[in-house]
C-alpha cells in the first residue's frame, strides 16, 4: 500500500469522528499522523498498529464523550422526566378509568336483583318462591346473575345457582358488615384451586322482617375481567408507546439543541 | 499558591505522560506523543485520537493550554499550566511514595546515593 494510499485511509477514519472533535482537531491530528511517518526513529509497523488501535479505541470514546455532552443535560434530563411522569400518570388513568367503569357495571342487574328478592322476603314470601330456581346457573361456565338467600347464620335457604354441587357462603366478615351497614357490593371469589378461578361480582343486601337474613346475587365476572385486561394492555401499550415517542422526541431536541463549539 | 489537592489524582496514564511531556517545555501533538512512548515518559501508546481527546479534556479541566506559539498552522504547541504543574508535582508525590514503599518491602533494589 502506498503512502498516499495510507493517509487517504486516514483522513476517511477521521471523518469517523464526531464534527466538533473533527473541526478542533482533525487538521492536527492529521499533522501528527504525517510527523509519524516521516519519523524515522519509529518502525513503520509499529506506528501502524498504533493508529489502528488508537482510531479503535478513541472514536468509540470520542463519541461517547460526544453523547454525553448531548444528551447528558441535565435541562433535557428533567424535560424527559417529568414527560415520563406525566405520560405514566396518563396511562394509569386510561386503565383506572375504564377498569372501575366495566367494574361498577358489572353490579348493574345485581342491585335490583338483591333488592327486589329482599323485598319479597321481607313481605313473608318463602324463599323457595321469592327466590325461584327454574334452572341453576352453574357459577364456574355460566354469565347468567343469580340470586342466592341466606338465613342470619349465613346458611343456604334458596338458590339458583350451584358451584361443584353446593350452594358457596360468602365469608362471615360481609355477613358481619351487611348486618351493620346494611348492604355491600363485593368481587367474591367462592373458588381458586387447582388453577380453577371464579371470581363473582356480588351484591348483598340485608333482609330485615320477621325472617331476618341476607340476600346475595351475583354475576360471573370472567367477561368483564377479560375486558379490564384488553384495557390494561391498551394502556401498557400507550404508555410504551409514549415513552418511545419521549425517548425519540429527547434525542432529536438534544441533538438539534446540542452545544457547538469550535 | 492553592494548598488545596487537584482534583482527578490518580491521573490516568495519558494525562501523566502528557503532563510530564510538557513539564519540559511546551511541545506540538507529534513531540508529546513520541516522549510518551519513550521508557522515561511512561511508556504509554497514545495515538492521535487519545492524545488530542485527552489534551481537549485537560484544556477542559485547565491541566493545559495551547501556547499560541506554532511554526505551522496544522500544528499546536501546548503548555502546562500552574495548575497542571501542581497536578503532576503531586502525582509524582504519590508516586514516589508508593516507590519508596515498594523498596522498603523489597520489591525494589535499594539505591545508593551518587
Amino acid at each position: 500500500m502506498t503512502g498516499d494510499s495510507v493517509e487517504k485511509l486516514y483522513l476517511i477514519a477521521l471523518r469517523l469522528y464526531p464534527e466538533r472533535f473533527r473541526l478542533a482537531h482533525g487538521p492536527a491530528m492529521l499533522q501528527a499522523f504525517r510527523d509519524g511517518r516521516r519519523d524515522a526513529s519509529l518502525p513503520r509497523r509499529q506506528f501502524l498498529s498504533l493508529i489502528l488501535v488508537d482510531l479503535a479505541i478513541s472514536l468509540v470514546k470520542e463519541h461517547l464523550a460526544m453523547m454525553r455532552e448531548v444528551f447528558g443535560r441535565p435541562a433535557l434530563f428533567f424535560n424527559a422526566a417529568v414527560l415520563a411522569g406525566i405520560s405514566t400518570v396518563l396511562a394509569l388513568a386510561l386503565y383506572a378509568i375504564p377498569q372501575q367503569v366495566l367494574r361498577q357495571g358489572a353490579n348493574d342487574p345485581q342491585i335490583a336483583m338483591a333488592g327486589d328478592a329482599a323485598a319479597r322476603l321481607e313481605q313473608g314470601q318463602p324463599p323457595s318462591e321469592a327466590i325461584p330456581a327454574e334452572s341453576v346457573v352453574d357459577m364456574a361456565r355460566s354469565l347468567s346473575p343469580f340470586v342466592i338467600a341466606y338465613d342470619d347464620a349465613g346458611t343456604p335457604l334458596a338458590s339458583q345457582a350451584q358451584l361443584n354441587g353446593q350452594t358457596p357462603v360468602p365469608p362471615h366478615g360481609v355477613f358481619d358488615y351487611v348486618r351493620a351497614h346494611g348492604e355491600e357490593r363485593i368481587s367474591w371469589q367462592p373458588l381458586y384451586r387447582n388453577g380453577q378461578r371464579v371470581r363473582i361480582a356480588a351484591v348483598v343486601e340485608r333482609v330485615g322482617g320477621a325472617h331476618p337474613g341476607f340476600v346475595l346475587a351475583g354475576r360471573s365476572l370472567r367477561e368483564v375481567e377479560m375486558r379490564e385486561e384488553q384495557v390494561l394492555r391498551m394502556a401498557q401499550l400507550a404508555w410504551v408507546a409514549m415513552l418511545g415517542l419521549i425517548v425519540v422526541g429527547t434525542g432529536v431536541f438534544g441533538w438539534y439543541t446540542r452545544p457547538r463549539t469550535a | 499558591m492553592s494548598t488545596q489537592p487537584v482534583a482527578g489524582i490518580p491521573l490516568s496514564a495519558a494525562v501523566f505522560a502528557i503532563l510530564l511531556s510538557l513539564a519540559e517545555r511546551e511541545k506540538h501533538g507529534y513531540q508529546i506523543m513520541k516522549d510518551a512512548l519513550s521508557p522515561e515518559g511512561g511508556a504509554v501508546r497514545l495515538g492521535p485520537g487519545t492524545l488530542y481527546g485527552s489534551l481537549d479534556r485537560m484544556m477542559r479541566d485547565g491541566l493545559v493550554a495551547e501556547s499560541g506559539v506554532s511554526d505551522d498552522e496544522r500544528r499546536r504547541y501546548y503548555k502546562l499550566t500552574a495548575l497542571g504543574r501542581r497536578a503532576l508535582a503531586e502525582e509524582l508525590e504519590r508516586l514516589d511514595l508508593a516507590v519508596r514503599a515498594g523498596r522498603s518491602l523489597g520489591l525494589l533494589p535499594h539505591r545508593s546515593r551518587s
